[in-house]
């Protein structure tokens, strides 16, 4: 630290700005977006020899995952960020395919929230997910038909141990920071306390210990619209014949749960969509309407049902203490926490961060607390945002510094 | 170390570089804590008014009631919880017996603007106001002995007569409870 240090006048906190982009980057067209990074890339790596929680073992199991910057040479500069429910590997940079900015392309970057120039940046698609890593979609070793509801139940502490398991063949044995927001909050609290030695810092951002019954039952209501869709078949649909209504209102239900009522009437309010043509126009629809369906129609593009059941259920399922005594389970943790949660989150309410740190601080874990102002609800993490920008930005800088492996010179 | 309304943690930063203290801040507005992290510090967002429910028993070696003292909803309650989660108490707060407050109340008959008392009523965020002998009232009613006090003006340190010559006061509590000596909580302050 330096002493006397000046604050910067002009990081004085400000709104996002008015034309904020709702919702996921990547389902959003957004005209003459740019990202520094230019075109980035996933990797695939295949991992042996993954037990479950459940006791299946997976003799082999694919990995997809990206790497941005450069690991230095002491390897201690790595960050793991882990995604939500509908995230991918792809965290930032414009999809070689599709063109579209990668989820966290707001805040993964050369000088950005998770700085590229200074840190190594992981982010790899989660088990039991479908953009690369081996899930519902993926063939059997036997049959080379897609594992369907055949699949093992996965929960967060699977999908961390694969992580764990890429970690180690990046070369890596601890890691700077992971970071991660709902979901992945849930993954970040898994790495805290099932690899202490491996974690220096903790990021979990709008999540939650374990989740209350409002959250399960938005997740029902999601899982229910994609097991009454009749080409869900049991699980067993065909690839070009899958349950898109169903999967399209789970999404559409999950998708207004992330927003809030400030962002919904700011963007959409009572605005009527342009008729299309006179029948349409007879049958005015709301704005909002019509995202929603363009929301869950994307969705169905880039999304797999069966992953959809699986990965709401280990959220669901999800118990950071796992039924045993907090102090007992904390008293492993060696990492440091910044916890951050936003007021307009209705989905993962602040009481559920503030009890997160409760438990924290009373088995004296080092943990900084902050709830932002921003409007946006849960999605408030994916968004433009430069108040949590600066906030985790900071954080991890100063952190950063006090590991000693700062540049000569170099001040914020 | 605890700081209960920390600010933007400037004071802190400073503590914790000159005295290497381990320390930890609480503050409600979150642009402050965004301040606070800013510095490095281990900030909490969080009003004290409800409660330090997020610390165990006697986490803290000393809790910092600095200038925070005078905004408390309730310092009964405050003072209550700042011993259940430390050992000693460091308060700073205005005497509202000093002589040019008690002149512009008796010659002006309005409510006193002076240098430690700066804002006018209506926009101070001070909800309780108090003289060095209201607070060790405060003290005998707590049960809490304030073993050692210093008291301020713009000169420098007050020796005589401080509750008609300091402007500002800091007190160090303990809670008399677990004192084995059981010194009476008035004994050693004089006024």
């Amino acid at each position: 630290m330096q002493t006397g240090q000046e604050l910067n006048e002009d990081e004085e906190m400000t709104d996002a700005p008015d034309n904020i982009v709702q919702g996921d980057l990547q389902d959003q067209r957004i005209a003459g977006y740019q990202s520094p990074l230019g075109v980035t890339r996933t990797h695939t790596v295949t991992l042996r020899g993954v037990q479950t929680q459940s006791g299946f073992t997976f003799d082999q199991v694919q990995v997809s995952y990206q790497t941005l910057g450069t690991l230095s040479a002491r390897r201690d500069n790595a960050i793991l960020v882990c995604h939500a429910l509908s995230g991918t590997a792809h965290m930032a940079g414009l999809h070689p395919d599709t063109g579209r900015p990668g989820w966290w392309d707001f805040h993964v970057g050369p000088g950005k929230t998770i700085d590229t120039d200074r840190f190594f940046v992981v982010c790899s698609n989660v088990l039991g997910g479908c953009d690369g890593t081996t899930g519902p979609l993926s063939p059997r070793p036997q049959s080379g038909k897609p594992f369907g509801m055949d699949f093992p139940p996965v929960t967060i502490r699977d999908m961390v141990a694969v992580q764990a398991k890429l970690i180690e063949h990046l070369g890596i044995s601890r890691l700077f920071a992971v970071i991660g927001g709902s979901m992945g909050g849930m993954q970040a609290l898994c790495w805290a306390v099932h690899f202490p030695e491996r974690v220096r810092l903790c990021l979990p951002i709008a999540t939650c210990i374990s989740h209350n019954a409002m959250q399960i039952a938005f997740n029902e209501i999601g899982r229910r619209a994609i097991l009454t869709d009749p080409d869900w078949k049991g699980g067993n649909y065909a690839p070009d014949r899958p349950p898109k209504h169903g999967l399209a209102v789970a999404r559409m239900v999950g998708h207004v749960t992330y927003l809030s009522e400030y962002s919904m009437t700011h963007k959409f309010g009572r605005a009527l969509q342009p008729p299309v043509n006179s029948a349409a126009a007879e049958a005015a629809v709301f704005t909002i309407q019509s995202y929603l369906h363009h929301q869950g129609e994307s969705f169905v593009n880039r999304f797999d049902a069966n992953s959809y059941l699986y990965l709401t259920n280990a959220l669901d399922q999800f118990d950071f203490f796992d039924g045993a005594p907090p102090e007992e389970v904390l008293r492993r943790v060696k990492a440091r926490f910044l916890v951050v949660s936003f007021a307009s989150d209705w989905l993962y309410p602040p009481p559920q961060s503030r009890e997160l740190v409760r438990w924290l601080k009373r088995c004296r874990v080092a943990a900084t607390y902050i709830n932002l102002e921003t409007l946006y609800g849960h999605d408030s993490f994916l968004i433009e945002n430069p108040e949590f920008a600066r906030v985790v930005r900071h954080y991890l800088e100063h952190e950063h510094r006090k590991a000693g492996f700062q540049e000569a010179g170099a001040v914020i | 170390m605890l700081d209960l309304g920390t600010g933007d943690g400037a004071f802190l930063e400073r503590l914790v570089q000159a005295k290497g203290v381990l320390a930890e801040g609480v503050e409600r507005n979150p642009r402050l804590v965004a301040r606070c992290i800013q510095r490095g510090l281990v900030a909490h967002q969080g009003d004290i008014a409800e409660g330090l429910d997020q610390y165990g028993d006697q986490t803290f070696d000393y809790v910092l009631l600095l200038g925070t003292f005078q905004e408390l909803i309730s310092p009964v309650e405050t003072v209550r919880e700042a011993f259940r989660v430390g050992r000693r108490l460091i308060i700073a707060y205005t005497n509202f017996a000093h002589y040019l407050v008690r002149l512009q109340i008796l010659f002006r008959g309005r409510t006193p603007v002076t240098q430690s008392l700066p804002e006018l009523w209506f926009r101070t965020t001070n909800l309780h106001f108090l003289s060095t002998l209201d607070f060790r009232e405060f003290c005998r009613q707590m049960g809490v002995s304030a073993n050692r006090r210093a008291c301020f003006n713009s000169r420098g340190e007050v020796a005589v007569l401080p509750n008609l010559f300091a402007e500002e006061v800091v007190t160090l509590l303990e809670s008399a409870r677990p004192q084995p000596t059981g010194t009476d909580a008035s004994g050693d302050i004089s006024s």
